[in-house]
């Protein structure tokens, strides 16, 4: 009897540390071990009442967990936090500044930050090199907050404050109207006027994306059709809302999560057609990662970063 | 990749705290926090949820005074141990000149310690870096509950699973009580500058 009393106290001990390490799992295992041990011993007193006691305990750990899971995550991230995370990228890359500040806003943006993802892309509307690529995320910003409607009066102030050279902004509005055309909204959107004498057209047209970024047309939706996993054999389509280079980010609600399902990181994807404002074509990815949003409008949504590997 | 300002004579490394969830990494840089005021040149900013779990990372910046006439100035961040936030633990990694591996000395989490290293070995791979040359220095944490009869893992045991091939310093740790927090910071310090010395040629 001694002896189970020890090994019970020893259990039950290490249970608590392990919860009071947030080590949930390993807390829940040990408190099972305890209980299956009370249970192989029928002639203890107060056996229900010591296994009543672990039940609770391991509800606790339930709770824990769920609240760990469904916790308010800082609602907002702090201006010096943001900075942090601006500098993540602009320190390591000095040679090319615009470049690290505009990875350093798509990731704003890819955290939910849609509003200091929009100040930060704003600034970088200032360089002719990246002012396409910024508005075509300060569009996307707009899209994921669920208001089309932020974006085309977006679209509409850029025209009227005639700070955009013509040429791109006819870019960014094909742009916008094929985003609008996937998501059932047929809008026809005022030109820009370019004039025959338009500079621009001496200007070679935009090597306005960061060199990681040159190569690759933009990429409005893709479909993917998956070889394996809970969804063999269907074919699932999903909006693109970030694109960096090859890099594209999906941002999907928590609503439809169970399309993720299978989707992990590093996973291969070798049938993916992608489709562009100027073509669709096939092509293969590897899933980068799968986050959940943990703060602002699109808290607890899932975002999806794929690398397009070949096309 | 650390930046070394030529005319100033100035230098900034980054060093990453690494390892699973709930090893450690931020005690680590807490006890730092407190107890290296004279070096610590601001505040520690965590971004964490609610129940204290890193959901970002930590930072803190350090100044460790002139080295042959160049200032030199550390920061250190955590990375966000679980598993689920992938991503943001390649995004901090991002330019580390070093790093200190935090490995749970707990029994039961024995696994989780050869996971979180080989994702660092993965993560420093796609920056085109060999996690056998970045300056690396593995820290066997909460050795202390051993003396609540908690099963650890013997560091002969943690050195086979984690540091057979490696071969890097280490040294057990309580990070919540500080034992072992200042030398594997120093170790690690001295192995990322050693390192930059090296790539810089710098105060030869």
């Amino acid at each position: 009897m001694a002896d189970f009393k020890q090994q019970l106290k020893a259990l039950l001990g290490e249970a608590e540390i392990y919860k009071s390490q947030g080590l949930v799992d390993e807390a829940r295992a040990k408190y099972k071990t305890a209980a299956e041990l009370i249970r192989s011993k029928p002639n203890i007193k107060n056996r229900d009442g010591l296994l009543d006691a672990i039940r609770a305990k391991i509800g606790q750990l339930q709770k824990q967990q769920i609240d760990a899971d469904q916790v308010v995550q800082s609602p907002k991230l702090s201006p010096k936090a943001q900075n942090l995370i601006k500098n993540l990228f602009i320190a390591t890359d000095e040679e090319h500044p615009d470049d690290a500040a505009l990875q350093a806003a798509i990731m704003m943006a890819k955290i939910g930050q849609f509003e200091s993802a929009i100040t930060e892309f704003n600034k970088l509307i200032q360089k002719d090199r990246l002012r396409v690529a910024a508005a075509k995320h300060i569009l996307q910003c707009h899209l994921a907050k669920s208001s089309e409607r932020e974006a085309i009066e977006q679209y509409r102030r850029w025209i009227e404050d005639g700070g955009f050279p013509p040429r791109q902004l006819e870019t960014v509005r094909q742009y916008l109207e094929e985003i609008l055309q996937q998501k059932g909204i047929k809008r026809r959107l005022p030109s820009p006027k370019i004039e025959t004498e338009d500079k621009a057209d001496q200007i070679p047209e935009p090597e306005t994306e960061s060199e990681t970024e040159e190569d690759f047309i933009d990429i409005t939706s893709i479909a993917i059709s998956f070889e394996g996993g809970p969804h063999k054999g269907k074919t699932v389509e999903f909006d693109v809302n970030f694109q960096s280079g090859n890099m594209l980010s999906l941002i999907i609600s928590k609503n439809e999560a169970d399309v993720l399902e299978g989707l992990d990181d590093g996973m291969k994807l070798n049938d993916i057609q992608f489709f562009s404002p100027i073509a669709i074509f096939s092509g293969a990815g590897v899933v980068v990662s799968k986050t959940q949003i943990k703060s602002g409008p699109k808290q607890g949504d899932y975002c999806l970063d794929i690398r397009i590997t070949s096309t | 990749m650390a930046i070394f300002n030529l005319k100033k004579r100035e230098i900034e490394c980054k060093i990453v705290y690494y390892g699973p969830g709930r090893c450690g990494k931020t005690t680590n840089l807490e006890f730092i926090f407190k107890s290296y005021k004279k070096q610590v040149r601001g505040e520690m900013v965590s971004i964490n949820t609610e129940g204290d779990r890193t959901l970002f990372f930590d930072f803190l910046p350090m100044g460790l005074g002139k080295i042959r006439g160049c200032d030199v100035r550390v920061q250190l961040y955590t990375v966000p141990g679980q598993v689920k936030y992938s991503s943001t633990r390649k995004l901090v990694l991002r330019g580390v000149d070093g790093v200190v591996f935090v490995a749970d000395s707990l029994e039961v989490r024995r696994e989780k310690n050869m996971l979180s290293l080989k994702d660092l070995q993965s993560n420093l791979k796609e920056y085109g870096k060999s996690i056998f040359k970045v300056p690396l220095v593995m820290q066997y944490n909460k050795r202390d509950l051993a003396e609540q009869g908690i099963p650890l893992m013997p560091l002969e045991q943690m050195e086979r699973d984690l540091n057979r091939q490696l071969k890097v310093p280490s040294f057990p740790a309580s990070a919540v009580k500080g034992a072992g927090v200042g030398v594997t910071l120093k170790e690690c310090l001295k192995l990322t500058l050693k390192a930059l010395q090296k790539e810089f040629k710098w105060a030869q």
